[in-house]
């Protein structure tokens, strides 16, 4: 299995622990990103803003910062509304907080969720090849052709209670056909080695040279695609939510808050309602690219810095 | 024979190209005997690798006839799930490159335990740890609890052999395939690979199949020896009897192409031609014919046949019989 602990002890500290011990993952990882001064910097923006915005809004009511204030209405950034308010008087910075927790849930479960199927299907059908390998991939193939924004467009329109959950579902029917794709051309390959054949002969059944022996191997690359994703599939959300096939305005996320921007009014005169929002989905989208890029180089012992 | 550890009969093991099958292992027959050591011998492509994996059940695409037989056990006809329990339990198999028979990403530790893990459920952890160690021990690595906590690619090939031979013998198999055990290795640490492979033979009391094109390692370790050409044995003898009276002329032009150290800059004998691919066999007669032009073509059988010239001496088509080198004068007759 591939070590990922992080157990730093010292040799001193741990006699019998050979000194040349070979790092463990992580901590390849954790080096190259300390190497990359900018991966570094994006790292501790990223956590900062994700720990901030998970903790806070605990903290924060949603029903009460959503709720319409006919007092407040687009009133500028103040001491009370530290980003001001929205057409309905809402708080912009409760929301910017509420909105980032927002997206960065949905980002994370829908990475997760394609990481999950993707991974599953691409090593089945890359493992076993043959005929298991054309089903499967006639089914990514057919969902592959299917209009993606159209098709989203279709089912927001159809669905009565559209809410977080169905958004969820139906960015991951889409999304895991990539990482599939790519699970499996690799999987295609790893189980042309050697070493597959030799658990065989000591009697490992499928299943487990499946998840045992190939998918360690596959990690590095699976790490690598999720981060990417991750970055990714927060554009995606803020993107459909800027077309207004995102989230109801009840439920806040950052796509939300930008698509407020359509209105050309907002836009010229009330920056504080979509400007906070854009530079949040900006940096939050570089950062993780920044740190998904020195995973990438972790992963390549070729391109690794430190 | 009722000692016989190892039976094959008739065993074919064909690949579709295309929409046709090729035999890459072509009627196979042979037996292994407990605690011996048989050896197969051939040129790259000869099937010798091919027959390996058919015995263990490995080819999942190929299409096998024959019969093997483990203690009297069919093989072929036993499905997924009770060869399964048999590989790794009854029969073990030693691979070429040990770099990428190991997971790069295990420790061989758990490389080693993975063995145990399967076939003696009823050990702890703790003892299947002092078990692995065991056989750390058994397989002539110092340091086996250092080594147990290190990466494949932190051993030397040597070191790594072992582990790989760790694997094969964690369960005390019954029958032990080696397939080009010293291969990548250098000489030093082949002479101790063997040496190791013998030893466990002896411990263990395994039937064990050695695979290899090195006929040194022939002369140092076989019992008894087949020789494969295309896809089919053409000789089988003791090992005495093929170094001393070998027959076909395969056998006959591997032992005259061995390199000599004591004749320096003497020429080298050559093989004509290479070993002809699966697609183009020719369907009859010998398949050595095309090698050895100078030959007569009716020398050779339509059908060519194992004949048992000796007790135990095999030798496939009649072309023995009139075989020469070319400049050779004389012709060889039969066993002397």
């Amino acid at each position: 299995m591939l070590k990922l602990s992080t157990n730093k002890a010292s040799p001193q500290a741990r006699p019998r622990q050979p000194a040349d011990k070979s790092p463990s993952g992580l901590s390849i990882v954790w080096r190259e990103i300390v190497q990359d001064k900018i991966a570094l910097v994006s790292f501790i923006l990223v956590a900062a803003v994700t720990l901030f915005v998970y903790v806070t809004s605990l903290l924060l009511d949603q029903d009460q910062i959503v709720r319409v204030d006919l007092f407040a209405l687009k009133q500028p950034p103040s001491s009370e509304f530290l980003l001001g308010t929205d057409q309905g008087g809402r708080d912009i910075f409760g929301q910017l907080i509420i909105g980032t927790r927002n997206s960065l849930t949905i980002a994370i479960v829908v990475t997760l969720l394609t990481g999950i199927i993707g991974v599953l299907v691409g090593l089945v059908s890359g493992y076993f090849g043959g005929t298991i390998d054309n089903l499967l991939m006639r089914v990514v193939d057919f969902f592959m052709i299917l209009p993606f924004l159209m098709v989203v467009i279709a089912f927001i329109t159809a669905v009565p209670n559209y809410g977080i959950t169905a958004f969820t579902l139906i960015m991951t029917a889409f999304l895991w056909l990539g990482i599939a794709k790519l699970i499996r051309s690799k999987a295609l390959q790893e189980r042309e080695m050697e070493y597959v054949q030799a658990s065989r002969t000591s009697g490992s059944s499928h299943l487990k040279i499946m998840f045992v022996q190939v998918l360690p191997n596959l990690s590095s690359i699976i790490i690598v695609t999720m981060t990417l994703n991750l970055a990714a599939n927060i554009g995606l959300e803020s993107g459909l939510s800027f077309l207004g096939f995102g989230f109801p305005e009840s439920t806040p996320s950052l796509g939300t808050l930008v698509s407020y921007a359509r209105n050309p009014q907002t836009l010229e005169m009330r920056w504080w309602i979509w400007l906070p929002a854009s530079i949040l989905i900006l940096v939050l989208m570089l950062c993780i690219n920044n740190v998904g890029q020195a995973v990438k180089r972790a992963a390549d012992a070729r391109q690794r810095k430190g | 024979m009722h000692d016989d550890l190892l039976s094959i009969e008739h065993l074919t093991a064909s690949f579709r190209i295309g929409d046709r099958y090729y035999a890459a292992v072509d009627d196979v027959s042979l037996t292994v005997r407990k605690n011996e050591i048989l050896a197969i011998v051939g040129e790259s492509g000869s099937g010798k690798s091919a027959l390996a994996f058919s015995i263990m059940g490995l080819h999942t695409r190929a299409k096998i006839e024959g019969d093997v037989r483990l203690d009297g056990q069919s093989l072929t006809r036993l499905p997924p799930s009770k060869m399964n329990k048999l590989r790794g339990r009854d029969m073990g198999m030693i691979f070429q490159d040990s770099l990428s028979a190991l997971n790069p990403l295990m420790i061989v530790g758990s490389q080693i335990e993975e063995a145990l893990v399967l076939h003696r459920p009823g050990l702890s952890k703790k003892e299947r740890k002092e078990k692995t160690i065991e056989l750390l021990t058994q397989v002539g690595i110092a340091g086996p609890e250092l080594a147990y906590e290190k990466f494949p690619h932190e051993l030397s090939g040597g070191m790594r052999q072992r582990i790989v031979i760790a694997i094969a013998i964690a369960n005390e198999p019954r029958l032990l395939i080696a397939d080009e055990p010293t291969t990548a290795l250098d000489v030093t640490i082949q002479l101790q690979i063997l040496d190791l492979i013998r030893k466990l033979k002896s411990d263990i009391g395994a039937g064990v199949i050695l695979i290899t094109h090195d006929l040194g390692v022939v002369a140092e370790m076989a019992d008894r020896v087949a020789v494969m050409y295309a896809g089919q044995i053409v000789e089988i003898a003791s090992l005495s009897t093929l170094l001393s009276n070998p027959q076909h002329p395969y056998t006959r032009s591997l032992l005259r192409s061995i390199p000599a150290s004591r004749e320096p800059k003497s020429k080298l004998y050559v093989i004509q031609g290479i070993v002809p691919s699966l697609q183009h066999l020719p369907r009859q007669g010998c398949r050595f014919r095309s090698r050895i032009p100078w030959i007569d073509e009716s020398a050779h059988e339509e059908q060519p046949e194992m004949h048992e010239i000796a007790p135990g001496h095999f030798v496939r088509c009649t072309c023995y019989k009139h075989f020469r080198f070319p400049g050779e004068e004389e012709i060889r007759h039969g066993a002397s």
